[in-house]
């Protein structure tokens, strides 16, 4: 059998993590062998789950056989991708690179890239019949799609090409152009021979280039058949970035599956029913309305937010009630979703 | 609250730091001050807040009194190259240019110092009374002031190092330069909060004039018994989840320092509404 895969996606702070983890729950408690990859879970919920470092290799959650969890490390993922894909004497001085560093660090798609990596690991693994995977939040989720050809474009030499004005030099070749006026005024100004070092750097990172590329084919074709999911709330900046998956990915095939209203107030609270209790006192009648209405046009808010974002995308959409608690165990997590049966059936 | 020429605006996204900052510009700019905005990364929420257009890097006067510029990396570092490196006129510049936006992806500190040069910049030219800059996320925000010291560290001598010292000294001064944290009172903003609070004490690259508290809920006026005596319906249910939601604040907001504080606004639909309500509210704070 092979892996189903569930992409969850989404901006920062919308609970894309938790609802991550109670779908793996949900899955698992199914019977299926599950697997979730992590970014970032607040600590509570790696505490329930029983993940206490970075580790790319899934540990299985205490008391779920089925049930495993890793939490993303980028740093260990892109040692494993320089030495998978280059000569050893080259992986070594890349990973000894300040430049290589900065750019693990700072590329946004280099975060997003590393994810990548570790879904293809676990669906080629066989071991899983489900695999949970919840996305870095750079550029509101669509990075995770976009970086493995922006990956291919950068280790391909585009910044090589733009420093050097065209073509890719051979190595002994880059003496002369980096030797070039313009780029040893650049070293004037800059104090040393900053382009040179930076030229070279771009070379050896030019040798991972054939084997990244055909990995990176390989992630794009196991994200087109996985299935997406966006979490967003009813505030304009998860939704305004919600958006970005219908408006900016150009490729259909990663067209999410659902989107999922994360936090929703219930909507009764709109229907104005009178307070008719008698003992209550005036004030604490008056304080109990005040309160309704105010959260009425909050949910009145949301509700407007909702009909039209379904309406500008043709989409039916998923409702998570709002939770007093971040859920704190594993039965919390499975119960975070028994109110969406429609959500829990993408994993079972 | 205001009393410096440049103020930073930053948190962890999605607390309201556009907002915060485009309402301080409308109460500068309503108290007659000259006032321009600086959106440094991300610009769409601060320009949404001040209902205006998208911001591009020429300043573009949004209302009276209120001036607003996006800064373009590429944009930036032209204008870096030119007027603040003074690089002589005669020099190709475009190959120049390309060389170090190569360079401006890969090394350590280039990016940010040419994306926090622009407000400096503008500082030093002296042509507004206030400057307010939406800045990166707390998540970048050291990158981009620590920026200049990161850049003294990898160029050994040279122009541009000695531009990063200038700035490095201009982001310190205390009488010209502040920052303003804002935070919702919730685990993860106050937890991040915290983290920065510690690293500016650790290394004060900039003075903290104040850390916002966005988005409090107002008090019930109901105990929780009160709340059980309401028959079970929708007032009950609202009841209860302001006082579960209120509680929690109430144990994050004892997490921070005093400062500003900023009520959660029920059902306000357009962010330039967010902008004008919160704008009102200043007058009230410490």
């Amino acid at each position: 059998m092979s892996t189903r895969v569930i992409v969850v996606t989404g901006a920062g702070g919308v609970g894309k993590t938790t609802l991550s983890a109670s779908l793996a729950v949900t899955a698992a408690r199914a019977g299926l062998r599950t697997c979730v990859i992590t970014v970032d879970p607040a600590q509570r919920l790696a505490d329930a789950l029983g993940i206490e470092a970075l580790s790319n290799h899934p540990e299985t959650v205490a008391g779920q056989p089925r049930l495993s969890a890793a939490m993303l490390d980028v740093t260990a993922a892109w040692e494993a991708i320089v030495h998978r894909h280059a000569e050893p004497d080259v992986a070594e001085r890349l990973l000894a690179d300040p430049f290589f560093r900065a750019l693990a660090d700072r590329f946004p798609a280099a975060q997003a890239y590393a994810a990548g990596e570790q879904m293809a690991d676990h669906i080629e693994s066989g071991h899983w019949d489900r695999l949970v995977v919840d996305t870095p939040p750079a550029g509101g989720g669509l990075d995770f799609y976009t970086a493995p050809r922006r990956i291919q474009e950068l280790v391909g030499g585009r910044l090589l090409r733009w420093l050097t004005g065209a073509s890719i030099p051979g190595r002994r070749a880059l003496y002369r152009v980096t030797a070039r006026p313009a780029l040893r005024l650049a070293d004037t100004i800059l104090g040393g021979p900053l382009l040179e070092e930076l030229a070279e750097f771009l070379m050896d990172l030019r040798s991972l280039y054939d084997g990244l590329s055909h990995r990176a084919h390989t992630i794009d074709n196991h994200l087109r058949r996985a299935t997406s999911i966006v979490v967003t709330t009813a505030q304009p900046t998860p939704l305004r970035e919600a958006r970005r998956f219908f408006e900016e990915l150009e490729d259909t095939a990663a067209r999410p599956g659902t989107v999922v209203f994360n936090k929703q107030l219930p909507d009764e609270w709109t229907e104005s029913k009178n307070l008719r209790s008698p003992g209550i006192a005036p004030e604490v009648r008056a304080a109990a309305r005040e309160n309704l209405s105010r959260w009425a046009s909050e949910v009145r808010l949301q509700r407007d937010m909702k009909r039209e974002f379904a309406a500008r995308y043709g989409l039916h959409l998923a409702d998570v009630p709002w939770a007093k608690d971040a859920p704190t165990s594993v039965a919390a997590l499975a119960d975070l979703l028994m109110s969406c049966p429609e959500l829990a059936g993408y994993v079972t | 609250m205001i009393d410096c020429k440049m103020t930073f605006v930053s948190g962890k996204g999605g607390v309201g730091k556009s907002a915060i900052t485009a309402s301080l510009a409308l109460q500068a700019a309503r108290q007659g001050h000259r006032v321009l905005v600086i959106g440094m990364v991300e610009s769409i929420g601060v320009a949404a807040h001040l209902a205006t257009e998208p911001l591009a890097y020429q300043p573009r006067r949004v209302r009276s009194g209120i001036y607003a510029l996006a800064v373009n990396r590429s944009e930036a570092l032209d204008e870096y190259l030119r007027l603040q490196l003074r690089v002589p006129k005669a020099a190709p510049t475009r190959i120049l240019t390309r060389a170090l936006s190569v360079l401006a992806e890969t090394a350590p500190g280039v990016r940010e110092i040419v994306t926090v040069g622009k407000p400096i910049y503008e500082m030093w030219r002296d042509r507004y009374d206030l400057i307010l800059v939406d800045a990166p996320p707390l998540g970048q925000l050291f990158s981009y002031l620590r920026a200049p010291t990161t850049i003294s560290d990898l160029v050994p001598a040279g122009m541009v190092r000695a531009q990063a010292e200038r700035m490095r000294t201009a982001l310190r001064d205390a009488d010209s330069v502040a920052l303003v944290l804002v935070t919702t009172p919730e685990e993860l903003p106050v937890l991040e909060t915290q983290e920065a609070l510690r690293r500016l004490e650790a290394e004060p690259v900039v003075r903290l004039a104040a850390v916002v508290a966005n988005r409090v809920l107002p008090d019930l006026g109901l105990s929780a018994e009160e709340i059980e005596m309401l028959p079970d319906g929708p007032h009950r249910a609202a009841a209860r989840h302001h006082y579960a939601a209120q509680s929690q604040q109430e144990h994050w907001l004892g997490a921070l320092p005093t400062g500003p504080r900023f009520p959660y606004l029920f059902g306000i639909h357009t962010a330039g509404e967010v902008g004008e309500t919160l704008a009102d509210l200043w007058d009230g704070q410490q």
